[in-house]
């Protein structure tokens, strides 16, 4: 017998610990900050200033390494959670001895797309909050347009692509090639799934790292849902929210019975 | 007190209309469910919906008549449970519903008020030896005469058409001769010893495995969609019986296929019903004659609502009965029972492999002396020895292709077997096949090392096991539940590796694997299978 679900578990908690970390990481240490941060409190504060001389200033004020290392820490908090199954997948399909280079493999192809992406998101939010700073529009055009494309059937199509965990070689180049493959690719649907949502909470003036949770909360949720044929929909919080329910149920059931169903077996 | 209903077996009485009361009423009850219109959750056509419908029931050859189907899916159609530990509850559920549908419909007629649905023992071998065979009530072309049925009998009834006779119903050879694969039914219709092809053996081997979870009953549907593992029972022998009864009409897969073959047609034949009784009846021999356990996880015991699913529902008694598999583990409290609860005489004890094992392994005698065996379990770590370089198409009469092994991991498994003890119990090998996709199902038999041209039937001691893929294109959707994914299957080849071990063959950095099917596979439609991997447990 081989218990997936044990399998599993080695994987999910490690990962979650790593994810609980990260967001610690954002929510206490300043240094540590989240891209855009200094944007938003430099923007606010120099609203009049020209436009190359505050660029030239927020650039100051964030060095490409430091926006480079706060995207980091965002996506390891944020999407390590996303790819357990992933994790898992690689871990329990590789070669004991090769398991922690496959799972770095993919993390460095999963995460190469994502700080790619990064660079294109931060220079958005950049852009956007050099020329109307303090505002709220960029956040809300932003926010409309994730919400159109959130709904959308290419959200469907890149969030099926999204549990699509393909076979991997074992030995040699070849199995360095697929970690690495399937990293990238699994990176380029996520960003394609999410994108738009991952830019929101850094165009905000404020509540910036709320946002970010709650996005967090929205992908992670999104991701549980089976795969379906792509169509228009709201998609989101559905699964989560049944689950959640579901547990309150089963809780009260079993006060009520006095844990006699886990007994009576 | 409710009335215990008691599921005899359909071969009692010789299996016909005639003779056998529980099917004549079966048939008749059938029957009127059949005059209903498939909206109405009274009907055959819902029921059958319940397990799954799709645009094929526009094409089924009648008899059955299959009515146009409304659009969109209605309350609770399509809810079949498969590659998943729900499995087996599920389809309890399921046979409870509709036993119970039956049975008013029969009461309404003038029928017995204790009419259960009888069960099909392909596996039994006394009076009378050939229930590999379907019952003859099955192939019935119509009602016996009056003077031959009992009284009580509707009289528009004699003579008319059996609506237990399904046209798409082709068998394991495809020539409309309907009969289980069971070695007895095997040795009944036997293949030419130097066919290519080969029938996956149907058996009970999986009573023999005490686990539920990732074993006899599949793998744990988690949320986070990391596995669709299928079951032992759900793989032989529901799966095989489910593909040799439907079948392909002279057995070519460019024509059409039996209802059986496919989950969103299964439901329409009225010896679906039969089949899952005795699958139920072997679950519920695993749980009461053997004292196995069911799982005690509230995942499980409150099934996929935990997950965010939708609830198992069906009509019942003119409402909607919402059950979990907390509700249906224990069979007496559902008031119902078998005529047959004897656990099959093939099932062993686990102990008792664990002793047979170390004998085997020629370390048996240290063992004995240490007071008994208790010892069964290798440990709990997982590790892969090997797996191909890519996947695996299967066409024709199936292939062979190598499993590349770690040499290191191989050495262990061969230390492992070498000093194998009641302390140290040795390593079990497992066989999975991941992502199995295509568009047409079908039965695959695993054979470990057969030589090139071999024939299956001489390599008898090398088969690992038999995979159905009942439900293959429905797996394959990309867009659908599974995302594409296909199937798994893991199959336990330990034995075949001792003897392997044994026969100082185990010491080569590849191993083949032969993948044999039962019919030929179009190279059109081909079965690919994604990777094909050994895996290691042990310390």
């Amino acid at each position: 017998m081989i218990d997936i679900a044990r399998e599993v578990a080695r994987v999910r908690y490690p990962v979650l610990a790593i994810s609980a970390f990260a967001w610690g990481a954002l929510a206490v240490g300043p240094g540590m900050h989240v891209p855009g941060m200094h944007v938003y409190c430099w923007a606010m504060g120099s609203g009049t200033a020209p436009v190359a001389a505050s660029l030239s200033m927020l650039l100051a004020l964030n060095p490409p390494s430091a926006l480079a290392a706060g995207w980091a820490l965002m996506l390891v908090a944020m999407m390590s959670p996303l790819v357990i199954s992933e994790i898992h997948h690689i871990r329990f399909t590789s070669l004991a001895r090769r398991r922690a280079r496959s799972i770095a493999l993919f993390v460095t192809g999963y995460g190469g797309v994502w700080m790619l992406c990064g660079a294109v998101l931060t220079g958005t939010g950049i852009a956007a909050l050099t020329l109307a700073p303090g505002s709220y529009i960029p956040a809300t055009v932003t926010g409309l347009i994730a919400c159109v494309w959130q709904a959308s059937p290419f959200k469907q199509r890149c969030l099926n692509k999204c549990h699509d965990n393909r076979c991997l070689r074992v030995f040699g180049l070849e199995a360095d090639l697929d970690a690495f493959g399937f990293g990238w690719t699994r990176g380029v649907w996520c960003a394609g799934s999410c994108s738009g949502l991952m830019l929101f909470p850094m165009l905000l003036p404020e509540g910036h790292l709320m946002a970010m949770a709650a996005v967090a909360i929205l992908v992670y949720c999104e991701r549980l849902e089976d795969p379906e044929p792509p169509r228009w929909k709201m998609r989101g919080l559905g699964k989560a929210g049944r689950m959640i329910a579901a547990r309150i149920r089963i809780s009260r059931r079993m006060v009520r019975r006095g844990f006699a169903l886990l007994t009576e077996q | 007190m409710p009335t215990t209903f008691t599921r005899n077996n359909a071969w009692d009485s010789g299996g016909t209309l005639e003779g056998n009361s529980d099917l004549l009423w079966y048939a008749i009850g059938v029957g009127k469910m059949m005059q209903r219109s498939a909206a109405d959750p009274k009907s055959w056509w819902y029921f059958g919906a319940i397990h799954g419908d799709g645009p094929e029931w526009g094409g089924i050859t009648a008899p059955p008549q299959v009515p146009p189907l409304p659009s969109p899916d209605l309350q609770g159609w399509n809810q079949c449970q498969h590659a998943t530990w729900y499995f087996p509850p599920w389809h309890r559920g399921y046979l409870i519903a509709l036993e119970n549908q039956v049975r008013e419909d029969i009461v309404s007629l003038g029928g017995p008020s204790t009419w259960d649905l009888p069960y099909w023992d392909y596996f039994g071998q006394q009076n009378p030896p050939d229930q590999f065979n379907i019952p003859l009530a099955f192939l019935e072309q119509s009602f016996p005469p009056a003077t031959n049925l009992p009284p009580g009998v509707p009289p528009n009834i004699p003579g008319s058409p059996n609506p237990l006779l399904v046209a798409p119903r082709y068998g394991p050879n495809g020539d409309g001769v309907i009969f289980i694969p069971t070695q007895a039914g095997i040795n009944a219709h036997p293949q030419d010893p130097n066919s290519d092809f080969d029938f996956g053996v149907v058996t009970e081997e999986c009573m023999s495995d005490p686990v539920y979870t990732s074993s006899f009953g599949g793998g744990q549907t988690g949320f986070e969609h990391f596995d669709s593992a299928t079951g032992g029972l759900e793989n032989n022998p529901h799966n095989l019986v489910h593909s040799y009864l439907g079948g392909f009409q002279g057995n070519d897969q460019n024509n059409e296929q039996g209802l059986m073959g496919d989950p969103l047609m299964a439901g329409l034949d009225p010896v679906f019903y039969l089949h899952h009784a005795n699958i139920d009846r072997l679950w519920a021999i695993w749980n009461v004659t053997l004292k196995n356990s069911n799982p005690n996880d509230i995942n499980w015991l409150f099934g996929p609502t935990t997950n965010g699913q939708p609830d198992f529902q069906m009509p019942k008694d003119g409402s909607w009965w919402r059950f979990t598999p907390s509700d249906v583990t224990d069979i007496s409290k559902l008031n119902y029972t078998y005529k047959d609860m004897s656990a099959p005489a093939s099932v062993v004890p686990a102990a008792q492999a664990f002793s047979a094992r170390l004998a085997t392994l020629h370390a048996a005698p240290a063992a004995a002396t240490n007071g008994g065996v208790t010892n069964v379990q290798p440990g709990n770590k997982v590790e892969l020895m090997g797996a191909t370089q890519g996947s695996v198409v299967v066409k024709g009469a199936g292939t062979r292709t190598p499993v590349r092994l770690d040499a290191g991991v191989r050495r262990k498994v061969a230390a492992s077997l070498l000093g194998a003890s009641q302390a140290a119990p040795p390593d079990r090998v497992f066989l999975r096949l991941d992502n199995v996709v295509g568009t047409i199902g079908g039965v695959l038999s695993v054979y470990i090392n057969m030589p090139e041209g071999g024939k299956p039937a001489q390599y008898q001691h090398l088969r690992a096991g038999s995979i159905g893929l009942f439900g293959l294109r429905q797996a394959s959707e990309p867009a659908g539940k599974h995302g594409g994914k296909g199937m798994s299957f893991t199959l336990d080849i330990t034995k075949v590796i001792d003897q392997l071990h044994l026969s100082q063959s185990l010491d080569l950095d590849t191993l083949s694997v032969s993948l044999v099917s039962s019919r030929a596979i179009p190279g059109s439609a081909p079965i690919t299978v994604g990777r094909i991997s050994i895996y290691r447990q042990g310390h």
